[in-house]
């Protein structure tokens, strides 16, 4: 009973983060049509601003997440306008050059952090939350799980409530309608990329201090998020949501009882098989006709 | 002159859509253009709004070349385009739709007041302005289309087909409205298939055959040659 509950926070906590990085992979696609493989390490970067400033040369840890939220975004910036830009009509040359960034910034990270063990933030946050006796909550953890739904409630109420959220849903509806109305889609590619590198910049600095920083934790970010984006519908930023909690549930119980590489493996298998079975996601709605 | 367009070119790869076409607008036209399927029509209305872009000739707005100029800027100018099949954003509500409509504007007061004039061109939107627009009936979304065109404040409007998989009621409604609007100052450059309503409702007409003029003439004077009545009317 205590393991359950337990797993159903964690999971929940964890469905948090999937979220940060699944929406911004569904945002970028969405806008631009271009998958974005290097965003496991926008994450990654994230992880190592937090680990440079915060843990190494004692920077607050939330001015460092501003750092970290600020890098990753100018590096989005950055990929829209000199990669994705050039490369808008032809989907697999973005997809392309994505795959050159995620090794760039692999080499980046093996430069700053050399390629030794795994590095480790000490949790700013100190202290655990005694919910009843058998339920701990450690503070980082609650953390990060309140800044992550203030985050995407942002997001929500940005897409929904606002013109500019509502021209950047509508470009990624149908591109060429979005310009007959006078949106700039170079302008609104910029936002969707830096919504979505922010967001991925935010998700790695909150998992700093609960995860093992190195060059490769971008893989099993980029698996999370393709297994996230694809159950919840490719294109639907609601399903995304839905998907990311749900799979990360699914995913803590897995892990706790079975172990993390089972529960990845099973994670692939109900991947292939919304794919094969319902390949609109369980949102089933489509970005763009 | 409002809209000039002089003998533009337009290649789709290597495939010529349009071979020298040209056609004037002037202020307070309603222009059709009619041809059968292929011919060009959605090409020329797409090369005027800036989602296409000619290989050869000039396009000149209210004395401004615009052939080189991106969609997003060609609607501030002042032309907005409804296009085949009418490309509603499905996802969002009726009202949002029409607000998009206005992204290049900032005068709140006017887009409210513009607002009310497609509510009271198409109350049937206002009934439905919280409905997603994929919810609404193909002629309810032609409606959102033209309104969503409106509130750019247009001096130009591009229609292509609107007419398109619609009852004949509606069509007949949405032609009236289009009449309503042509006498409102708003100068029109109808697409149709339907040739007959198309030169019922315009005072000038262009045939286009193959990506050229075949053609033109004022409408009542089209609607009485041989040509078209044989080709296009069906008599
Ligand atoms: N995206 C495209 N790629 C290649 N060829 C195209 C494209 N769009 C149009 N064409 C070609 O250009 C020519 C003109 O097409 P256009 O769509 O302007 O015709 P239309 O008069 O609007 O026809 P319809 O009445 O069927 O809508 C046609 O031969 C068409 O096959
Ligand atoms: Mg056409």
């Amino acid at each position: 009973m205590e393991l359950i509950l337990q797993s159903i926070v964690n999971g929940l906590i964890q469905g948090g983060f999937f979220a940060l990085f699944a929406v911004g992979l569904v945002l970028i696609f969405g806008v631009m049509s271009v998958v974005n493989f290097a965003h496991g390490e926008l994450v990654m970067i994230g992880a190592y601003t937090i680990w440079l400033l915060h843990a190494q040369n004692g920077l607050a840890f939330i001015p460092a997440i501003g750092v970290a939220i600020i890098v990753v975004t100018i590096i989005g910036l950055l990929m829209e306008r000199f990669l994705f830009r050039p490369t808008r009509d032809d989907p697999l040359a973005g997809l392309i050059c994505s795959i050159g960034v995620l090794f760039i910034l692999q080499v980046v990270a093996t430069l700053i952090g050399g390629d030794g063990p795994s590095k480790q933030v000490p949790p700013p946050f100190h202290g655990t939350m005694v919910v009843f006796d058998s339920l701990r909550i450690p503070y980082q953890r609650i953390f990060s799980l309140v800044v992550s739904i203030v985050a995407l409630s942002t997001l929500w109420y940005f897409l929904t409530r606002t013109k500019l959220g509502w021209a950047l849903r509508a470009v990624a509806l149908d591109r060429e309608a979005a310009a007959l109305q006078g949106i700039n889609i170079n302008r609104i590619s910029m936002i969707a990329i830096g919504v979505g590198g922010a967001l991925a910049g935010l998700a790695g600095a909150l998992m700093a201090p609960l995860t093992n920083i190195n060059p490769h934790m971008g893989h099993n970010v980029i698996i999370t998020a393709f297994i996230v984006t694809i159950v919840g519908g490719v294109g639907s930023l609601s399903g995304a949501v839905i998907a990311a909690v749900l799979y990360a549930l699914f995913h803590t119980f897995v892990t706790v009882y079975f172990g993390g590489t089972l529960a990845t493996i099973c994670g692939l298998i109900l991947m292939v098989v919304v794919l094969i079975v319902k390949p609109t996601g369980i949102m089933g709605v489509r970005v763009s006709e | 002159m409002l809209l000039e367009v002089s003998n533009i070119h337009v290649h789709y790869g290597h495939v010529a859509a349009l071979k020298g076409i040209s056609l004037a607008v002037e202020e307070g036209d309603f222009v059709t253009l009619i041809g059968s399927n292929g011919a060009g029509k959605s090409t020329t209305l797409r090369t005027i709004s800036g989602l296409d872009h000619p290989s050869a000739g000039e396009i000149t707005f209210n004395g401004e070349r615009i052939e080189k100029l991106s969609a997003d800027k060609i609607v501030k100018m002042g032309i907005a385009h409804v296009p085949e099949g009418r490309r509603v954003f499905k996802d969002l509500t009726v009202s949002e739709n029409l607000l998009l409509g206005a992204f290049t504007r900032d005068d709140k007061a006017g887009i409210e007041k513009d607002m009310g004039k497609v509510f009271k061109h198409f109350p049937r939107l206002l009934e439905r302005r919280n409905q997603s627009a994929r919810t609404m009936s193909g002629g309810e979304q032609q409606m959102v289309a033209i309104g969503r065109a409106l509130m750019s404040k247009p001096k130009l409007l591009l229609l292509d087909e609107p007419s398109l998989g619609l009852a004949p009621v509606i069509v007949q409604e949405i032609a009236k409205i289009l009449g309503e609007i042509n006498r409102q100052g708003v100068s029109i450059v109808l697409v149709e298939q339907n040739a007959e309503l198309a030169l019922e409702l315009a005072r000038h007409g262009y045939v286009l055959e193959t990506g050229t003029v075949a053609l033109e003439g004022e409408a009542s004077g089209l609607m009485d040659n041989d040509h078209v009545r044989k080709a296009y009317l069906g008599i």
